[in-house]
C-alpha cells in the first residue's frame, strides 16, 4: 500500500553480489553513483532529462544500499571492491565506456574508477566530495551540529544508538536535508543499516580513504567539479583544490542554495550543468611510454 | 451479492493507532485478520499525536514501536511549565528521558503516517486491510457477524471474534449496546505547523494565561502539533474563515520566552484546525461481551488534556492481543484481567485528568491563584507534582497517595 520509491529496471549479479540498476535510454552511456544514504533513487530528477537529451543512463544501488546485496561484513566494503562492482556492472550491460558521475560517497567512488581504469571513462562529474588527495577538513566551528557528524562518528556509532527512541539521534544527524524521511525507513531494512554503517567502518571517510597513498595516478578525463554553499561537512577547497590531480580540462561549478544534497536541492541546475559538460571535452592523452626509473 | 471471507479469527473495526496495532500484533502471531479502516488513506484529521513513555513500552511489546520511529515520531525530553503568574526565566523543566527503563523521553509524531505504517505492519504480517470499508456493521454473539460495504460491494465476515476501536465515534459500542455517560471540562483545538526553527527541539511547552491553556509538542526539523484548551464559552473563537490565523496569532503569550515569538511570528500550518469538546468518556454497560472487545477511546477515556488516551489504547490492545494470542478460551471471562486493570487504571486516570484540568483549564484570577498556590507547594515538596507523573509512567505506578481526596482537597483548598 506504500509508494515504492523506486525507478529500477533490472537486477544483475555481478562481482559476486547483486546489484539493482537503472538502465533507460540510448546512446553515450552516463553511470550515475549515489552517496551514503542515498540510492539510485537520488537522481529521481536528472534520470529523464538525461535520457531525453540522448543518453543511456545507468544508476546502481551500490552495494548495501536500496535493493542491492548487503553484506553483514565490514570488509566487503572497501573502496576497490565497490569499484570493482561499477567496472563488472557496466561490463555486464556490455559498456566499455561511459561518463562518470558521482555524489558523496559516489564521489568517492568516481574519482577512484578514473584515475584506476582511465580508459574506461569518458567524462568525470564529481558532486561535493573532492579528489581523496586534497587535505580539506572543516574546522569545528565550520562544522554544524548535522549530518558532518556522519563522518565523524559512524565509524563508533552503533547501530542500536541510531535506532534507539524512534532514531532519535539518527534524526538530530541529519536534520531536515536529503530525502531525511524517507532515510529511516530505507535503514531499517533487514541489514540496512550495517551495511550503510560499514561503509564509515571499511573506509574512514570518503575523503580520507586513500590519502595513505600519496602518489595518485592522475585524472585524464575532463572533469567538473560541483560543490554546494550550503554543504555543512565540506570544505569549498577540498573541490577547487582537487585541479592539481587532473591532466584533462577541470571545470569548476558553485551551487547556491543547496545543502549537501544538490541533486534533490537544486536538481534542475544539476541537469543543466551535467548537459552542458558531457560529452563536451577531449581527454587528456593516455600516456603511452612507460616512464624511465 | 455479498462477498463472505471465511475462516476468519479476528475482525478489527478501526484502523487508528489501537485497531491498527492489534491487527499487526495479532497477524504477526499467525491469527486470521481483517482490518476495516474507514479513510480511503490516511489524513491528518487531528488526533492524538503524543505519546507517554509507559505507552511507547506497550508499543515495544507489541512490537510496534518501529512503525512510530519510521512514521516520523520526535522523542522529545523537556518538558517546560509556563504560566502567567510565573516569569518566563522562572519556568521549571523536567527531563522526561528517565521515567520508564528501556524507553526515552514521551513522542510526539504525525498521527495518519504512523497509523499507515502500523496497518502496513499488518498487511506485511498477513493481516487483510481494507481501506475505505464503509457502514461497517457489528452484530455481538458467540458468532459474532460483521457486514460493510467497499467500493459498492457488500462484504460479510463471521469471526470468532470482533474489535471494537472506532475511537470516540463508539460506533461499534452503540452497535452492540454500550453507551457512554459522558462530561465535557472545555473544549481544545489542535493544528499541526511547520518553520518553528528558532523553537527548541527538545522542549514541549505546557501552560497556562488568560483564558486559553497551550501546548507545543515539537515533532523534529521545525514541526509541531499545537494546542489550545479554552473555556467552553469560547468555542467560536477559533470558528470560520481565518481560525488558524487566530489560534497561531494566539500563542503570543507573555509567559512564554519572548513572548512566544518562536511560534506565533513563525508557525506555518500543515493540516487541519480541528476543534473539540475535551469529552471525558464512561462507559454505561460492559466493553466485553460474546464476540465483541471494546478498546482504545471506544472503551471510554479520560479528558484529553492528560495525553494518556494513546497509551491507554496500546495498553488496551496489548491486554486484548494477550489473551487472544495466549490461549484458546476468548469468551467473554477470559477478558476478566483486561477489564479489572482497565478499570483501576480508568479510574486513575479520571482522577489525575480532573486534577489537570482545574488546575490547569481553568482561567480568570482565581484559577490563576490556585496554580499560584499549588505551584508553591510543589516546589515546597515535590511529591505535590504527583498527577504529572501519569503523563510518564503508568498509573499503577503512580503513588497511591496522588489519588485521595485528602490529596486533593490539599492541592486545591484556599488556605495553606
Amino acid at each position: 500500500m506504500s509508494v515504492k520509491d523506486t525507478l529500477l529496471t533490472g537486477s544483475a549479479h555481478v562481482n559476486g553480489i547483486d546489484i539493482a540498476y537503472v538502465d533507460k535510454g540510448e546512446g553515450d552511456p552516463v553511470v550515475l553513483l549515489h552517496g551514503f544514504p542515498d540510492s539510485h533513487y537520488l537522481w529521481r530528477h536528472q534520470i529523464d532529462p538525461l535520457v531525453e537529451a540522448g543518453f543511456r543512463v545507468i544508476a546502481p544501488d551500490l552495494r548495501g544500499f536500496g535493493e542491492s546485496g548487503k553484506p553483514q561484513e565490514v570488509e566487503a566494503y572497501d573502496m576497490r571492491t565497490i569499484v570493482n562492482d561499477v567496472v563488472a556492472l557496466t561490463q555486464h550491460l556490455g559498456i566499455p565506456k561511459a561518463h562518470i558521475v558521482g555524489h558523496d560517497w559516489g564521489a568517492a567512488i568516481a574519482w577512484m574508477y578514473a584515475f584506476l581504469m582511465p580508459r574506461r571513462v569518458d567524462h568525470l562529474a564529481v558532486l561535493s566530495v573532492g579528489h581523496p588527495g586534497v587535505f580539506s577538513t572543516p574546522s569545528i566551528e565550520q562544522r554544524k551540529a548535522s549530518w558532518y557528524m556522519l563522518f565523524y562518528q559512524f565509524p563508533g556509532v552503533s547501530e542500536q544508538l541510531l535506532r534507539r527512541n524512534g532514531w532519535r539521534l539518527f534524526k538530530e544527524i541529519m536534520g531536515g536535508e536529503g530525502d531525511h524521511q524517507r532515510y529511516p525507513r530505507e535503514l531499517a531494512k533487514p541489514g540496512a543499516l550495517t551495511a550503510a554503517l560499514n561503509w564509515y567502518r571499511a573506509n574512514r571517510s570518503p575523503e580520507s580513504e586513500l590519502r595513505v597513498e600519496a602518489n595518485f595516478p592522475p585524472v585524464l578525463a575532463p572533469t567538473l567539479g560541483i560543490w554546494s554553499t550550503g554543504d555543512k561537512a565540506l570544505l569549498e577547497e577540498g573541490m577547487t583544490g582537487s585541479v592539481k590531480f587532473v591532466k584533462g580540462s577541470w571545470r569548476y561549478e558553485r551551487v547556491e542554495d543547496a545543502s549537501h544534497w544538490i541533486p534533490l536541492d537544486q536538481p534542475e541546475i544539476v541537469t543543466k550543468l551535467l548537459l552542458g559538460f558531457l560529452g563536451t571535452e577531449k581527454a587528456a592523452a593516455v600516456p603511452t611510454r612507460r616512464r624511465r626509473l | 451479492m455479498t462477498v463472505e471471507h471465511t475462516g476468519v479469527d479476528v475482525v478489527v473495526v478501526g484502523g487508528g493507532i489501537a485497531g491498527a496495532s492489534a491487527a499487526a500484533n495479532l497477524a504477526f502471531n499467525g491469527l486470521s485478520v481483517v482490518l476495516l479502516e474507514k479513510q480511503e488513506t490516511y489524513q491528518d484529521i487531528v488526533r492524538g499525536e503524543w505519546i507517554a513513555p509507559w505507552g511507547l513500552r506497550e508499543a515495544q511489546t507489541l512490537g510496534v514501536e518501529e512503525a512510530f520511529g519510521l512514521g516520523g515520531a520526535w522523542e522529545i525530553r523537556e518538558w517546560t511549565q509556563w504560566d502567567e503568574t510565573v516569569d518566563p526565566a522562572e519556568a521549571e523543566t523536567v527531563d522526561m528521558t528517565r521515567f520508564v527503563p528501556g524507553v526515552g523521553g514521551p513522542m510526539s509524531f504525525p498521527h495518519h503516517e504512523v497509523c499507515a505504517l502500523m496497518a502496513e505492519q499488518a498487511e506485511d504480517n498477513g493481516a487483510t486491510v481494507v481501506m475505505g470499508a464503509q457502514r461497517a456493521h457489528v452484530t455481538a454473539g458467540t458468532h459474532p457477524e460483521v457486514r460493510w460495504t467497499h467500493a459498492g460491494q457488500e462484504h460479510l465476515a463471521r469471526p470468532r471474534l470482533v474489535i471494537g476501536a472506532t475511537g470516540r465515534g463508539c460506533t461499534v459500542g452503540r452497535q452492540v449496546g454500550v453507551s457512554m455517560a459522558t462530561s465535557v471540562h472545555h473544549w481544545g483545538g489542535g493544528l499541526r505547523v511547520t518553520g518553528l526553527d528558532d523553537w527548541p527541539m527538545d522542549v514541549q511547552a505546557m501552560g497556562t494565561e488568560d483564558e486559553k491553556m497551550f501546548m507545543v509538542f515539537p515533532q523534529g526539523d521545525g514541526n509541531a502539533r499545537l494546542y489550545i484548551n479554552f473555556p467552553t464559552a469560547n468555542r467560536k473563537l477559533y470558528q470560520g474563515p481565518e481560525g488558524e490565523k487566530r489560534f497561531i496569532a494566539d500563542f503570543e503569550l507573555a509567559s512564554l520566552p519572548d513572548r512566544g515569538k518562536a511560534v506565533y511570528s513563525a508557525a506555518k500550518p500543515i493540516g487541519p484546525l480541528k476543534l473539540w469538546p475535551s469529552v471525558a468518556m464512561f462507559p454505561e454497560q460492559p466493553i466485553v461481551m460474546d464476540g465483541v472487545v471494546l478498546v482504545g477511546d471506544e472503551a471510554g477515556n479520560a479528558d484529553t488534556v492528560l495525553g494518556t488516551g494513546l497509551s491507554c489504547s496500546l495498553r488496551d490492545t496489548r491486554a486484548v492481543c494477550e489473551v487472544l494470542t495466549g490461549g484458546d478460551d476468548w469468551s467473554p471471562g477470559a477478558f476478566e484481567g483486561y477489564l479489572a486493570e482497565r478499570k483501576f487504571r480508568m479510574d486513575r486516570l479520571h482522577f489525575g485528568a480532573d486534577i489537570i484540568a482545574k488546575l490547569y483549564c481553568e482561567y480568570g484570577p482565581a484559577a490563576a491563584e490556585r496554580r499560584r498556590r499549588a505551584r508553591g507547594l510543589m516546589a515546597e515538596n515535590f511529591a505535590a507534582s504527583v498527577t504529572g507523573l501519569l503523563n510518564m509512567v503508568p498509573p499503577e505506578d503512580v503513588p497511591d497517595f496522588g489519588f485521595s481526596e485528602f490529596f486533593a482537597e490539599r492541592l486545591f483548598r484556599e488556605r495553606a
